[in-house]
């Protein structure tokens, strides 16, 4: 065993008999740092595993051929069912379902025989079918929507104006994860019942499927080979079960990559806390180290006892976290496994139990160099001098924590695989960070400057000298609680924001409609109909179909563009002979312009793709591949939910080509009812989209996604309430010595009280109005840069980050100044003689 | 008995030790008359301290009673204590215990801002000047020598001009130079306000300044020689 590890054991034997009382707060810190990325890790990994594990169910096959807005012709059916064992089809649309008067939007699959493939429909009651009775055909209807509805087995309705007998609940399908049906629940039906429909004439807006299973001995890679080369430049999208949703897939991935980042924001809010530990612990050492230097010890000796004690503490307080965190994932197995439309089986994996003890063991490794540089840096006679060690702790240290800063920052865009985000929540708290320690002096530079306002004012002088003076106690608040005050403020601040777009700016000028599959032979009339409503005030159209943006200057369009949101998966595109935006940049075609295929682009859009003006576009629509070349840019604004389009072609390039119409429908709340019943029966081909519920869903989504992040930054909280009553908790001593000597001097305790509750209140005050200007700055950046949504400061959850704030400081001051003012003074200063 | 500003009569002590209740002091009287100056010596863990810290209501008797300036110490509230002393009592001690967070003068004002006093910046100066550290109004304790902090401490002490200075080894953290001009600079101040003063001290030469010497032993009065 060496000298140094011997050394060590003696120091840890010595030490635990005081039960590691100094290391609480290390271990607390690195405890719910550690459990916070472990969780996070942990669930993750069961729905990775779930996607990879259920994915021929959840994709309803081996593999899937998809089309947008049309049907795989004969030939290419043909093609798909040679290289298959066994096919189904599905076709997916937007309808309205309706019930006497009432009309709601449902999302349709109209299914073959052999579907599913792969798993299993859970109805009830279970046996039921879809086959035609009577002459009318069946339909499964999601029970939600069913009791909304008040159907029942055995009652009837339309679907598109076509008669469906409602014969079971549909309870769950084995070829969803839940985000298909975000705007309007299922119903199930036959094919065979929609064939010769309106609903799949050309131009109505569907997706067609065609999932299969694999023959015997195929292999997915060589057949996405040849059904690449089969069906090129035909607007195939190909999935298989390697990734069944890639959509969930980037879901999760963003989500737990922020919610991992926000468990680092909390890991380096603990390290503040482990550094002023292991300060406190090499101070208290002192004697120890003199003596060892004395006797001859190296300062790398004396580093490496040191380091081999952290180290130990460092594994306790690593596996502490894990056991934590895996506990409690574990214990909420089955709530998390309910909470996700997939099955998922939430176990142990060593993978981001791994990462999770990596983070941790980077975090403790990044905030002790320093106390331990400066422990080496001292020599044995200033050690035997009371106070402190502080100071240079030498290049060593400098350099090494720029290395694990280094490494901490990669592993960080590891294991969220995005680089961008990690640098900037890690740049941002580091940022903060330096900005709150800043303040902290800040603090006590102003309490310094207001000091002559104390004169004569005990309480607000012992408080002003107490933040203004050596060492004063601004800072130590600023770091512990600031930081998590700042998440959570920045949290609060995004979240508010998107609400209030949601609820209140977007509904003011947004459509109470979006009206799709509007046959054009039904336009004028539709047109005429809405505008004889009252309350309805505008109503707007345009042609649609549907496209995908494949090549840019005759490049693969994701060559150019990357993973631009313009060229994932089909977009609108439309056709119009007058521009509807303003133009920023180029020319208008001109009236009847019949010669090349012209374009404009939206032109945030295209800068951001780096398109300019005589630059080449390629769009697939229905299988047929249009080149035009971009000769104007507009102006869309998406934000107001009215019509836009990022892509509009000169008439001519789309003549012929079937298509729907789409309009928005502004309207009175009191007229959506009227203009339901008026396309349910009239128009029933027509689907309304009802934008207020739509933004409800949203906002529901967003709810649940708030409160995992909540969740995680509450993490972030309670490392910092850690810190912060560790800090209280370590200054009881000099407290107690305090009351002690201002009741010596005449100070009755509430003056004491009051002095001890009024600084820790201005230092909570600073640290929460720190965290609101941090806060406004997020929520600003995200919403006005990010999202180009107006943004106004949230004032009531800032408020409520103030009123923590101080109410956190206060709290902890207050529950550890009790004692020390029960005390007798003359007992207390005993002591400190 | 008229001049009778401190009174001890029968006092006790007992504290809880580690290995169980501990009698600090065993039945100690005493009376101690206006500007009358007292030594108190004896032993290490005699009880001297305890003695004093009893006089200045910082600690209660177990039994017996002591009084100050005619009030029955025992009989009040811990807050009342503090107010009592704020205006009748300054303590030094052996370790200063100035406020670290606070400049010399912000110390010395103190006590005279809890009690109210209006010119309290003023006369903190004042004061500060007379015990020779105008100079130093403006530093922290942790910036000033031993002594420099000892003599804000006793500036501190004598500012509210008290009737009775209590005095717990005030130069036990001193070296010999610093502790004897703050040992001159206490008599000479005291006999200048005519403040009665309770001195605890192991320096013979110090108690030999004194008007009287008790010395204690084990909780006890062993001897009280009156020397003036």
């Amino acid at each position: 065993m060496s000298l140094a590890l011997r050394i060590a054991l003696r120091e840890m034997r010595a030490g635990l008999r005081g039960g590691l009382r100094g290391f609480r707060v290390f271990l607390l810190c690195l405890m719910l740092g550690v459990a916070a990325i472990a969780a996070v890790g942990l669930v993750r990994e069961a729905i990775r595993q779930g996607l990879a594990e259920q994915g021929a169910t959840l994709l309803g096959g081996d593999a899937q051929y998809g089309f947008t807005y049309r049907r795989a012709t004969d030939a290419e059916r043909g093609w798909i069912a040679s290289h298959a064992a066994r096919v189904s089809e599905t076709i997916t649309m937007r309808s309205m379902i309706g019930v006497g008067d009432a009309f709601t939007l449902t999302q349709i699959k109209a299914v073959d025989a052999a579907y599913p493939l792969n798993g299993r429909l859970v109805l009830d009651p279970p046996d039921a079918v879809l086959d035609e009775k009577k002459g009318v055909p069946g339909a499964f209807v999601d029970g939600v929507l069913a009791d909304r509805l008040g159907l029942v087995p055995g009652a009837r309705f339309t679907l598109g104006g076509k008669t469906f007998e409602m014969r079971a609940r549909l309870l769950s399908e084995p070829d969803s994860t839940g985000r298909d049906t975000l705007f309007g629940p299922r119903t199930l039906v036959s094919l065979s019942a929609l064939e010769g429909t309106p609903m799949l004439a050309p131009g109505s807006l569907f997706d067609s499927a065609y999932r299969v299973q694999l023959r015997p001995g195929d292999d997915l890679v060589t057949l996405k080979r040849q059904a690449a080369a089969q069906f090129h430049g035909t607007g195939m999208n190909w999935t298989d079960s390697r990734r069944p949703s890639p959509g969930t897939e980037r879901f999760t991935d963003q989500l737990s990559a922020f919610l991992v980042l926000v468990g680092l924001a909390g890991l380096a809010v603990g390290g503040s806390g482990m550094s002023s530990a292991t300060s406190a612990w090499i101070s208290s050492k002192a004697e120890t180290i003199a003596t060892l230097r004395a006797l001859g010890a190296s300062a790398g000796l004396v580093r490496r006892v040191f380091a081999v004690q952290l180290g130990v503490l460092t594994v306790l307080g690593i596996a502490l976290g894990l056991l934590l965190g895996a506990g409690l994932v574990m214990a909420a197995a089955p709530q998390i496994a309910g909470a996700l439309p997939f099955p998922v089986a939430v176990g142990l994996s060593v993978r981001p139990l791994a990462s999770a003890a990596l983070f941790g063991a980077l975090t403790v490794v990044l905030f002790t160099l320093w106390p331990l540089g400066r422990m080496t840096r001292i020599g044995a006679a200033r050690l035997y001098r009371p106070g402190r060690a502080g100071g240079w702790p030498g290049w060593g240290a400098v350099v090494s924590s720029a290395v694990v800063l280094i490494v901490l920052a990669g592993a960080a865009c590891a294991e969220t695989g995005r680089t961008g985000l990690s640098l900037a929540v890690l740049g941002g708290v580091a940022a903060a960070l330096v900005l709150l320690a800043l303040m902290g002096r800040g603090i006590g530079a102003l309490a310094r400057r207001l000091r002559p306002l104390g004169r004569g004012r005990p309480v607000l002088h012992l408080a002003l000298a107490a933040l203004g003076g050596p060492g004063g106690e601004g800072r130590a608040v600023m770091i512990s609680l600031g930081l998590g005050l700042t998440v959570l403020s920045s949290i609060g601040q995004i979240e508010a924001g998107l609400r209030s777009a949601i609820r209140n700016d977007l509904p003011a000028v947004a459509p109470a409609f979006f009206l799709i599959d509007i046959l054009p032979d039904d336009r004028a009339a539709l047109l005429d109909r809405l505008a004889a409503l009252p309350g309805v005030t505008r109503t707007e159209t345009a042609p649609m179909l549907r496209g995908v943006i494949d090549r840019i200057n005759g490049r693969p369009a994701r060559e150019v563009g990357g993973d631009h949101w313009v060229l994932r998966g089909d977009r609108g595109v439309t056709f119009a002979e007058t521009p509807r935006e303003k133009l920023t940049a180029g020319s208008w075609w001109p009236a009847g312009y019949d010669g090349p295929p012209q374009a404009s682009f939206a032109a945030k859009e295209g800068a951001e793709l780096g398109l300019k003006l005589g630059d080449r576009i390629g769009v697939n629509i229905l299988g047929r591949e249009i080149e035009a070349t971009i000769t104007s840019f507009r102006d869309v604004d998406f934000s107001t939910a009215g019509i836009g389009f990022v892509l509009t072609l000169d008439p001519a390039a789309l003549a012929g080509a079937p298509h729907t119409e789409i309009a928005t429908v502004y309207a009175t709340p009191a007229a959506e009812a009227p203009v339901l019943r008026l396309i349910g029966h009239d128009f029933p081909n027509v689907t309304a989209i009802g934008v207020r519920g739509a933004l409800e869903r949203v906002g529901e989504a967003l709810a649940s996604v708030s409160k995992a992040v909540l969740l995680a930054a509450s993490v972030t909280l309670a490392v910092g309430f850690v810190v912060l009553i560790g800090a209280a908790a370590g200054g009881e001593g000099a407290r107690a010595r305090e009351a002690a000597v201002l009741r010596s001097l005449g100070a009755t305790r509430a003056t004491v009280l009051a002095s001890f509750a009024l600084r820790a209140a201005l230092a909570g005050a600073v640290a929460g109005i720190v965290a609101v200007a941090g806060g406004v700055l997020a929520g600003w950046a995200v919403m006005d840069r990010v999202m180009n949504l107006p943004y106004s400061i949230a004032w009531g959850p800032a408020f409520a980050i103030v009123v923590a704030g101080v109410g956190a400081v206060v709290l902890a001051q207050i529950a550890f100044a009790l004692r020390p003012l029960g005390l007798r003074p003359a007992r207390v200063l005993r002591e400190a003689e | 008995m008229a001049d009778t500003v401190l009174s001890v009569a029968d006092a006790r002590l007992v504290l809880d030790g580690g290995a169980g209740p501990v009698e600090i002091l065993r039945g100690i009287t005493l009376n101690i008359n206006r500007s009358e100056s007292v030594g108190l010596v004896g032993p290490s863990g005699s009880g001297k301290s305890s003695l004093l810290m009893l006089m200045g209501g910082l600690e209660r008797a177990s039994d017996g009673r002591v009084t100050a300036l005619g009030e029955d110490l025992g009989a009040l509230s811990e807050d009342a204590l503090a107010r009592f002393r704020r205006g009748a009592m300054g303590i030094v001690f052996q370790s200063f215990h100035l406020v670290p967070t606070m400049t010399a003068r912000e110390n010395v004002a103190l006590p005279l801002e809890i009690a109210g006093a209006p010119d309290a910046w003023e006369r903190a100066g004042a004061e500060l000047e007379t015990v020779g550290l105008g100079h130093r109004a403006g530093h922290y304790p942790a910036e000033m020598s031993g002594g420099e902090q000892q003599r804000t401490a006793l500036a501190r002490a004598l500012v509210t001009r008290p009737a009775i200075l209590l005095a717990d080894e005030p130069t036990g953290n001193l070296d010999q130079a610093n502790g004897a001009a703050v040992m001159d600079l206490m008599f000479r101040l005291r006999t200048e306000y005519g403040t009665t003063l309770i001195l605890v001290t192991h320096a013979p030469e110090l108690a030999a300044r004194c008007d009287r010497v008790v010395r204690i032993e084990d909780g006890r009065i062993a001897a009280d020689e009156d020397r003036a």
